[in-house]
């Protein structure tokens, strides 16, 4: 076994903690630079095949949230957010009630009761060319 | 020399980054919330994910927190977060509620939209305790007559319809009568702008939390557990015991000028509700204060006066009627009806348009009321849920002369004894 000198063996800790510490110091560059960012809030909501929505339908798309309706006029969606302050309003029989203040809507989205002052937004859908139905909501 | 230097900076350095590792480790994942109303990403879920959601009103995915507490929205660091909050931990106190809860959509808006609550609640006489100070300083000389010109705070009412557009701030110190100073200095606990006294039973919170927010249990049997600063709650169910943290609580002695508490305090409800001097009947102790006192008499109707007695204005008849005269009923027929709001906030009833309550003088709707179609009467306690049956006095055995409401009058038959 060979001796190793008190200088080399100095020489030889001082490299390695220094080497560690450099990966290290590195790790967390690359770390930082990598951060991911929070996502922007989706607006392209794909929708799948139109086929799994039949003529008549009202489906409720509670991430949009919105209700998609096929109708003989072909699909069209109807925002679940209320207007008055952004609650999603909730799925009645007779149209949507907003859970937060009380607001009514009928089942195409007017107000029947305030305070709600305007209808539910209407949302654009579309087919895109992978054949898939497509709802935007900005 | 140089050789151990290298050596102890690499270690240092090792050392600092394996430490910021760590503390990196140690930090809770952050919590990002983008709520509808702000369309901003907040953090204060992070640490504040247990907290209950304040109403149903007021659900965290479309309010946020930052909105109605300020603070700093992205900050992880707790002193950083809270350094900018509004109010501290009570964004409703008056100095700082315009920017917290007001706004045309919140409760900044207009008396037709019935949302004008800041207005209402900022010019009430529990807020300006203009009346208080008026006959204090009328009693030790200093003002000619009752009429209020000064409040806890300056204030302005510009559709006043009692003669009174504008109060000025009440200052003590400017007082020359030592009893008027020294009201000023021992007498104002119980605006809605004060701090409450030392004392549990007094513990409640300043601006329209001192009423919304429950920091009392409705009887008296838990009262540790709601005590705690931490209560995250806004409610229209108010019992009693809210009232009482500043009501029923002891007198202001005018000799000694200071604040002389009831002794004889209690967990029993018909004990604890009232003073020992108080008169009254079941019906005013069974049920809750909001019970009966309505959303004007209690938070003001945008107008400015000298006297509590000026806005409050309910009598025993508003329910019972007279020997000549039955209360006055509302059918609901408009959707947009007020009524259906306030029994939405607080959903002990289910009103249905056809349904009939009963109105007051002023045409205020007791929504937590219904005339039942025998000809009876029911009242929903807001805050206990509890149902009261009860009669007119048309075709009762009462005997009273139909003009006289005064609560001595009444009470000569109707009287509880303790």
């Amino acid at each position: 076994m060979t001796d190793v000198s008190r200088r080399d063996f100095l020489k030889l800790a001082s490299r390695a903690v220094l080497a560690a510490a450099g990966l290290l110091g590195l790790g967390g560059l690359f770390r930082f630079l990598d951060i991911q960012t929070d996502p922007s809030p989706q607006t392209d909501f794909d929708l799948g095949l139109p086929a799994k929505y039949p003529l008549g339908s009202r489906t409720i798309l509670p991430d949009v949230p919105a209700l998609l309706v096929h109708s003989q006029s072909g699909f069209s969606a109807l925002s679940l957010v209320c207007t008055h302050l952004g609650c999603t309003v909730e799925n009645r029989a007779d149209g949507f009630a907003c859970p937060c203040h009380g607001s009514r809507f009928d089942l195409q989205g007017n107000v029947t009761r305030g305070p709600a002052g305007k209808p539910l937004n209407l949302l654009r859908t579309g087919i895109t060319s992978d054949g898939n139905l497509h709802l935007y909501t900005n | 020399m140089r050789r151990y230097s290298l050596l102890v900076t690499s270690l240092a350095f090792l050392l600092t980054l394996l430490v910021a590792g760590w503390d990196q480790r140690l930090r809770p994942k952050p919590i990002p919330l983008t709520p509808t109303l702000t369309g901003q990403v907040e953090y204060c879920l992070t640490c504040h994910s247990d907290l209950a959601q304040i109403s149903n009103s007021h659900p965290v995915q479309t309010f946020g927190c930052v909105l109605c507490h300020g603070g700093e929205a992205l900050a992880l660091d707790a002193n950083l977060a809270h350094s900018t909050m509004r109010g501290g931990s009570n964004p409703s106190d008056f100095s700082v509620v315009q920017a917290s809860c007001g706004g045309a959509n919140c409760h900044s808006g207009t008396p037709e939209s019935y949302n004008n609550h800041i207005q209402r609640a900022t010019t009430s006489i529990q807020a300006t305790y203009a009346g208080a100070i008026a006959i204090i300083r009328y009693t030790f000389g200093v003002q000619p007559d009752l009429t209020a010109s000064l409040g806890i705070f300056s204030v302005r009412a510009p559709g006043s319809t009692s003669g009174i557009t504008s109060l000025s701030a009440f200052d003590p110190f400017q007082e020359t009568n030592p009893f008027v100073k020294a009201f000023g200095q021992n007498c104002l606990t119980c605006h809605l702008s004060a701090q409450p006294l030392p004392g549990s039973v007094y513990f409640r919170f300043t601006g329209c939390a001192a009423c919304h927010t429950p920091t009392q249990s409705a009887d008296r049997s838990n009262t540790q557990q709601l005590q705690s600063s931490q209560v995250h709650k806004l409610t229209t169910a108010i019992s009693y015991t809210q009232c009482d943290t500043c009501h029923n609580r002891g007198n202001y002695d005018l000799r000694t000028i200071t604040f002389a508490p009831r002794l004889d305090l209690s967990n029993d409800r018909l004990h604890d509700y009232y003073q020992p001097i108080a008169q009254f009947t079941s019906c005013e102790w069974m049920l809750d204060c909001v019970d009966c006192h309505t959303r004007t008499e209690a938070m003001g109707d945008d107008s400015l006066y000298s006297s509590k007695l000026d806005i409050q204005y309910i009598q025993c008849k508003t329910c019972h009627g007279t020997p000549t005269e039955l209360p006055q009923p509302r059918t609901l027929t408009d959707p947009n009806d007020l009524v259906f709001r306030l029994a939405l906030l607080n959903p002990v009833v289910d009103l249905k348009l056809g349904d009939t309550i009963l109105v007051t003088q002023k045409d205020e709707p007791l929504w937590n009321t219904r005339v039942l179609p025998d000809g009876t009467y029911q009242l929903v306690g807001k805050a206990s849920g509890q149902v009261f049956p009860f009669k007119p006095v048309m075709g009762s055995a009462c005997t009273q002369n139909g003009t006289d409401q005064t609560s001595a009058y009444c009470h000569t038959c109707h009287s509880m004894t303790r």
